[in-house]
């Protein structure tokens, strides 16, 4: 498990990210038309909108953490108490039948 | 630089449509962050009210659950929730289970028309609804409320018994169960996902009372059949060039919040919080679909329903599923501040005997 982030260290971290996002978000709307018609012919472009959502959710998800650790609305328990396997698997042990 | 876009294809976009975009994909971020699913029974119908053909719409809506999907599985596989192996099993018969429910829709698309493929989605959706989302209710109403861990399922229970090779054993689930039970609930996690778009509405439930898994851990796990699926699909939809990446990146704004906040809110909150929850929604929605149903008889024959009353039932219907997905948002986020407030004053309490 990483160590707690300090809420001062969300805080950076939140705005760098969120620098980030408005820049990414910030590009895909200046170019909208654009962007949206070569992203919109199909067959090898499909990889354009596939890497943008990947970039978006690396960038504006980094942002979306922070901003909720920076706002002190973090998890209570990290990893609950998870039970055990109910049934187990069956001992196999050598036998002699002689 | 500017480009004159198809105006069949892509709707403008104005303040009021990012606006509604942007809340619905907070709302259906939370609500997926939480249980595992939701959110695109409302956005793809919300868009398609905006304008955006039913094509665009289920693309774009497919191509931001995938990455929202993968930021929330993240989040709660740091919390120890997320079985990968089960949730890669499940996505690998899902996957089966879609391309036979696209042959099966097709076969009824064919024989009965547009109509009739309608009323079989509206049917199905209905009775899945009712009849899953009613036991998951019922579960969760007489859940053991003290905070001990959820009990395994009494059929889960019998089945993991049976040693019918090959046996799989899935650790953060803590269950050890024959493939031949594991793959069912994959498989009809996908024809649902083809026929309602929502397979998660069969697979969390799946996942807890035919496999065995904790609430907790099913609606983790679905995450990560919801970015497999996901992904799978977008792929498919942006090679046909029906992905409306402005639409997408605006609903993946507000998602991205939300999912997280619902990972959080999961930590934070009684683990039968989670099926109350999922059944509540279940049971909203499926009214939402009844109310689709005579249209679709009408159109077929087989029922007189005057037009006003269509239109009105028609709306209805959309507001109804709009408020199922409100009604679990304010329920997870009511229940998140509640928690909080009973954990501050459970440290004050402890500061002051100190």
């Amino acid at each position: 498990m990483a160590h707690e982030m300090t809420k001062k260290q969300a805080v950076v971290r939140m705005i760098g990210f969120g620098a980030a996002s408005a820049a990414v978000f910030g590009g895909i709307f200046l170019f909208a038309n654009p962007l949206t018609e070569i992203f919109s012919r199909g067959g090898m472009y499909a990889a354009l909108p596939i890497a943008t959502v990947f970039l978006v959710s690396y960038v504006h998800g980094g942002f979306a953490s922070n901003l909720w650790t920076a706002l002190g609305i973090t998890a209570k328990q990290p990893a609950k108490t998870l039970r055990p396997t109910a049934t187990k698997r069956p001992e196999v042990r050598a036998t002699l039948n002689a | 630089m500017d480009v004159a876009l198809d105006t069949l294809k892509f709707i403008d976009l104005t303040t009021a449509n990012i606006i509604f975009l942007f809340i619905v994909g907070f709302i259906g971020g939370l609500v997926s962050g939480f249980i595992g699913s939701g959110g695109a029974f409302v956005l793809t119908p919300g868009m398609m009210s905006l304008g955006v053909p039913g094509t665009v719409a289920v693309a774009s809506n497919m191509c931001h659950k995938f990455p929202k999907a993968l930021v929330g599985a993240i989040k709660r596989f740091r919390y120890g929730q997320v079985d990968i192996k089960l949730g890669l099993v499940m996505a690998a018969s899902a996957g089966v289970g879609v391309q036979v429910g696209i042959k099966l829709q097709n076969f009824i698309l064919d024989k009965w028309g547009q109509s009739g493929s309608n009323l079989y989605v509206s049917l199905s959706f209905v009775a899945v609804l009712v009849i899953v989302g009613g036991y998951v209710f019922y579960d969760a109403m007489t859940a053991d409320k003290s905070g001990k861990p959820e009990a395994v399922a009494p059929l889960a229970l019998r089945l993991q018994k049976i040693e019918l090779w090959p046996m799989m054993t899935f650790k953060t689930a803590g269950v050890r169960i024959s493939m031949w039970f594991t793959v069912p609930v994959g498989f009809a996690t996908g024809m649902l996902a083809a026929t309602i778009a929502v397979g998660g509405f069969i697979g969390v439930p799946g996942m807890i009372y035919v496999i065995g898994a904790s609430g907790l851990v099913a609606s983790a796990t679905e995450l990560v059949i919801a970015f497999a699926m996901g992904l799978g699909g977008t792929i498919n939809w942006a090679m046909h060039g029906m992905v409306d990446i402005r639409l997408t990146v605006i609903i993946l704004a507000g998602s991205l919040l939300g999912v997280q906040l619902g990972a959080i809110g999961t930590t934070i909150v009684k683990e039968s919080l989670i099926k109350f929850v999922m059944g509540s929604i279940m049971l909203i929605v499926a009214v939402s679909r009844a109310l689709a149903v005579p249209k679709y008889l009408a159109e077929l024959g087989l029922l007189d329903v005057a037009p006003g009353t269509v239109a009105i039932m028609d709306k209805a219907s959309f507001l109804i599923m709009c408020g199922a997905l409100l009604m679990g948002a304010v329920i997870i986020l009511g229940s998140m501040y509640k928690a909080r407030k009973a954990h501050a004053r459970q440290e004050q309490e402890a500061f002051g005997q100190a």
